[in-house]
C-alpha cells in the first residue's frame, strides 16, 4: 500500500445548533482512487471545504506530507466543488488558463496545459466558446479540467459522479484511476455508496461527522465474516436454514426469491451448509457474496443510506 | 496573485462591447459638449464694443485689429459718456467699453483673469496709446503692456465655470456608480455562480478583493482619462473659454477626487456585492450605498444654478461618503478656497482606509455564504 499524504485529524465543526464534523479521521494514500463517502449531510462537503481553507474548523488538524495544509501546499492541489462554478461568459481556453496561472504557472505553460486537458476530455473544438453555451456534459469536463490544469499533487472532487450520465461516469473514472496511477493523491466523495464501490480502491464511510468504517474497498465488502447466498429449489422462505446452527453462521436476510443470505462463522466449514442445503432439495444457486458498500452502512450504523438522507432533510440543515 | 485577478477583469471587460461602445460615446459626448458652444459662437453675432473718448478713428481701429487678431467680429460702437457706456455693458447691449486709452471696463472680469479677446482688445489698445505718446515705444511692445481692465461688479466664478463643475460632477458620479455596480455586479456573479468556491480554494478573499476593484478601477481611469483628455483637446482646439484658467483646476480637482471616491466606494460596493445569494439580487443591495452619492449628485445641481451652496452643501463636502461629489461643485462654484479641498480629501483618504477594512471584512465573512442573502448584521457581528 502506498504512503499516507493526506491526513485528516480529529476535524470538528458547529453550525449553530448542527454539529458538521464530530472528530473526524482518517487516512488517504497516494496512488489509488480513494472514496470518501456518506449519505448528503455526513460532513463530506465541509472536510473537503476544510481542505482548501474555504470552511473553517473549530478543531483539528489536515496535514499534507506531515505538514499542516498551507496556502503555499493548496497550490498544488486541485478542486472541484459539488456546486460547479466557473465564469458564465468566459471562453473555456481563457477561464482554463487563468486557473493555471492562479496556481503558480506562468502563461506559456498555462497555454500549453490547457491544450494538453481540452484534448484529453474530449473539449477540442470548444476553445473559443464561452462556457453558458456549451452543453452540462461538458461544462462538467470544463470544471474537471480546471481542477486537473495545473497538474495537482492531490485531486479533491465533491460528488464527481452527480449529474453524469453513463458514458460521463466511464469518462470520469477512467480520468481519477490515470490521475491515481500516475501517482496523485485522488480523493471524492460520494453518497451513492454502490454506485462508486467498483470505482475507488479505498474508502472512509462517514455518518453524523465521523468515520464509521474505512479500509480497502475489498475487505470491507467481504467483512469478518464472509457471506454465501444459497438458494434451494422449492423453497421459496428459505426454510432449510432454520435448523443453521450458531457454528456455522447466522441467517443475514431472506431475498424475495428464496435465496438465503447467511454470515458464516468465523472458522466454519462452508461444505457443512453446502450438504445441509441439498438435504433439503435441488441446489439453485451456491456461492460467496460481497456485501455492497450500502449494506456495509447499514450494518455499522443501523441505518440505510436513504434514512440517514431523509433524517438529515428532516432536519432542515442547509450547507 | 492579485494582479493576476486584476489582469482577468482588465481583459475580460476591456474588450467586451459595452466597454468599447460606452468609451466612445462619453468621449463623443465631452467633446462635443465643450466644441460646440465655442464653434456655434464664432458664427454669432460679432461683439460690440463701446468706446468713450478719445480719437474715434484711433479707436475703431483699436477695435477692429483686437477683433482681428482674437478671431472674433467686432462693432464698435461709439458712447456718449462713460455712464451710459456702463448702462450698456450692464444691459448686456455692449460686451466691452474702450474708455479713452486709459481702461477697458467690462461688466465682470472672469475669475481666472482677463484672456481671450478680451484681453487682445486691452493690448493692442495699450500698446497703441504707447506708440503714440513715448517716441521708440516700439521696444517696449514686446513687453506687451496692456490697458487695465475694471470689472463694474465683483468678479464671481463665470457660468463657463459651473458648467465645467457640471461636467466633473457627473464624471465622477458615473465614474463612481458605473463601475461600482460592475464591481458589486462581477462579486455577485462569482458568488452566484459559485465560482468563488473554487477561486478562494487558491486565493485568499482579500486577493480576490483588491484584484477585482484594481483591475476595474483602471479600467475606469483610463476611461475617465479619455473624457479628461477630450474635454481639454476639444476645448483648446474649438477655442472654448471651459479649459481656460480656473477651469483646468477645476477639472484637476475632480479627477483627484474620482481617484479617491472610487478607492472609497469600491470595496463598498464588493461587501454589497457580496451579501447577495444571486446576481440578479445586486441592485438591491448596493442602492444603500449608492444613496449619499446621488443625494449629494441631485443637491450638486442647486448649487451649480445657484449664487451659492447654504451650510448643509458644504457639510457634505466634508463628509466623506459625499465629499467626491460635494467637494468639486463647491470648489467650481467658488464657495471653498483650495485648502478646504485639500482637507476634503484629505479626510476621504482616511475614510476610504477605515471603509476598505469594514468592507473586505464583510466580503471575507459573506463570499462564501450560501443560502439566503446574508444579513448585514450577520457579518458584523461576528
Amino acid at each position: 500500500m502506498a504512503s499516507v499524504e493526506l491526513e485528516i485529524d480529529g476535524l470538528r465543526r458547529r453550525y449553530g445548533s448542527v454539529v458538521a464534523l464530530d472528530g473526524l479521521s482518517f487516512d488517504v494514500p497516494s496512488g489509488e482512487v480513494f472514496g470518501f463517502l456518506g449519505p448528503n449531510g455526513a460532513g463530506k462537503t465541509t472536510t473537503m471545504r476544510a481542505i482548501f481553507g474555504v470552511a473553517s474548523l473549530d478543531a483539528g488538524e489536515i496535514r499534507w506530507r506531515g505538514r499542516p495544509v498551507d496556502e503555499q501546499a493548496r497550490r498544488h492541489f486541485g478542486y472541484m466543488p459539488e456546486e460547479r462554478g466557473l465564469y458564465p461568459g468566459m471562453k473555456l481556453r481563457e477561464q482554463i488558463e487563468y486557473f493555471a496561472t492562479l496556481h503558480d504557472m506562468d502563461d506559456q505553460a498555462a497555454e500549453k496545459a490547457a491544450t494538453h486537458w481540452i484534448r484529453q476530455l474530449g473539449l477540442a473544438g470548444r476553445e473559443d466558446a464561452k462556457i453558458d453555451a456549451l452543453s452540462h456534459g461538458n461544462q462538467q469536463r470544463a470544471q474537471l479540467a480546471v481542477a486537473l490544469v495545473h497538474d495537482p499533487e492531490l485531486l479533491v472532487l465533491d460528488e464527481p459522479f452527480s449529474g453524469l450520465d453513463p458514458g460521463g461516469v466511464d469518462d470520469m473514472r477512467q480520468v481519477l484511476a490515470e490521475r491515481a496511477a500516475a501517482g496523485v493523491t485522488v480523493l471524492f466523495s460520494s453518497h451513492q455508496l454502490d454506485l462508486v464501490e467498483d470505482i475507488c480502491e479505498a474508502v472512509a464511510i462517514i455518518h453524523h461527522g465521523r468515520l464509521v468504517a474505512s479500509g480497502s474497498v475489498e475487505e470491507l465488502r467481504r467483512g469478518d465474516r464472509p457471506r454465501l447466498a444459497v438458494r434451494v429449489g422449492g423453497d421459496a422462505d428459505g426454510a432449510w436454514a432454520r435448523s443453521l446452527g450458531a457454528d456455522l453462521g447466522e441467517v443475514e436476510a431472506v431475498r424475495p426469491e428464496g435465496t438465503v443470505l447467511i454470515s458464516l462463522t468465523t472458522g466454519a466449514d462452508s461444505q457443512r451448509i453446502l450438504d445441509l442445503a441439498r438435504a433439503a432439495g435441488p441446489i439453485e444457486h451456491f456461492s460467496f457474496e460481497d456485501r455492497r458498500l450500502s449494506e456495509v452502512f447499514r450494518e455499522v450504523t443501523g441505518a440505510s443510506v436513504g434514512q440517514a438522507e431523509a433524517e438529515h432533510a428532516a432536519a432542515g440543515v442547509s450547507r | 496573485m492579485t494582479w493576476l485577478v486584476a489582469r482577468r477583469e482588465l481583459r475580460q471587460r476591456a474588450k467586451t462591447r459595452a466597454f468599447a461602445i460606452s468609451t466612445v460615446v462619453l468621449v463623443l459626448a465631452v467633446a462635443l459638449g465643450v466644441a460646440l458652444p465655442a464653434i456655434l459662437s464664432r458664427n454669432a453675432k460679432p461683439e460690440r464694443i463701446g468706446y468713450v473718448g478719445g480719437n474715434a478713428a484711433t479707436t475703431t481701429g483699436i477695435i477692429a485689429e483686437a477683433g482681428r487678431l482674437a478671431g472674433v467680429k467686432t462693432v464698435a460702437v461709439p458712447q456718449p459718456n462713460e455712464a451710459a457706456a456702463e448702462a450698456a455693458l450692464r444691459s448686456g447691449d455692449l460686451s466691452a467699453v474702450l474708455v479713452g486709452d486709459t481702461e477697458v471696463l467690462v461688466k465682470q472680469v472672469p475669475l481666472g483673469g482677463v484672456s481671450g479677446g478680451l484681453a487682445t482688445l486691452a493690448q493692442v489698445a495699450g500698446l497703441s496709446k504707447l506708440v503714440e505718446t513715448v517716441p521708440g515705444a516700439a521696444a517696449a511692445v514686446a513687453h506687451g503692456i496692456a490697458l487695465p481692465v475694471r470689472g463694474l461688479e465683483p468678479p464671481s466664478k463665470p457660468l463657463s465655470s459651473r458648467l465645467t463643475g457640471l461636467f466633473t460632477v457627473i464624471l465622477v458620479w458615473v465614474m463612481i456608480s458605473v463601475y461600482g455596480s460592475q464591481i458589486a455586479l462581477g462579486i455577485g456573479e462569482e458568488k452566484g455562480s459559485r465560482i468563488a468556491e473554487v477561486l478562494l480554494s487558491s486565493l485568499r478573499p482579500i486577493q480576490l478583493l483588491v484584484g477585482k476593484v484594481t483591475g476595474i478601477g483602471l479600467l475606469a481611469l483610463a476611461q475617465a482619462a479619455a473624457m479628461v483628455i477630450a474635454f481639454v483637446v476639444a476645448g483648446y482646439a474649438s477655442g472654448s473659454d471651459l479649459v481656460h484658467g480656473a477651469a483646468i483646476g477645476i477639472v484637476l480637482t475632480g479627477g483627484v477626487f474620482v481617484v479617491l471616491g472610487y478607492a472609497f466606494y469600491c470595496t463598498a460596493f464588493a461587501a454589497a456585492g457580496s451579501l447577495v445569494s444571486r446576481q440578479s439580487d445586486v441592485n438591491s443591495t448596493i442602492l444603500p450605498v449608492q444613496l449619499p452619492l446621488i443625494i449629494a449628485y441631485i443637491l450638486s445641481y442647486t448649487v451649480i444654478y445657484a449664487d451659492s451652496a447654504n451650510v448643509f452643501y458644504h457639510v457634505l463636502g466634508f463628509f466623506p461618503p459625499t465629499a467626491p461629489i460635494a467637494m468639486p461643485v463647491l470648489y467650481a462654484s467658488g464657495d471653498v478656497p483650495l485648502w478646504q479641498v485639500v482637507v476634503s480629501a484629505a479626510l476621504l483618504a482616511v475614510a476610504t482606509v477605515w471603509m476598505a477594512r469594514v468592507a473586505a471584512g464583510i466580503y471575507g465573512r459573506s463570499i462564501l455564504r450560501t443560502g439566503a442573502r446574508v444579513k448585514l448584521r450577520e457579518v458584523l457581528s461576528r
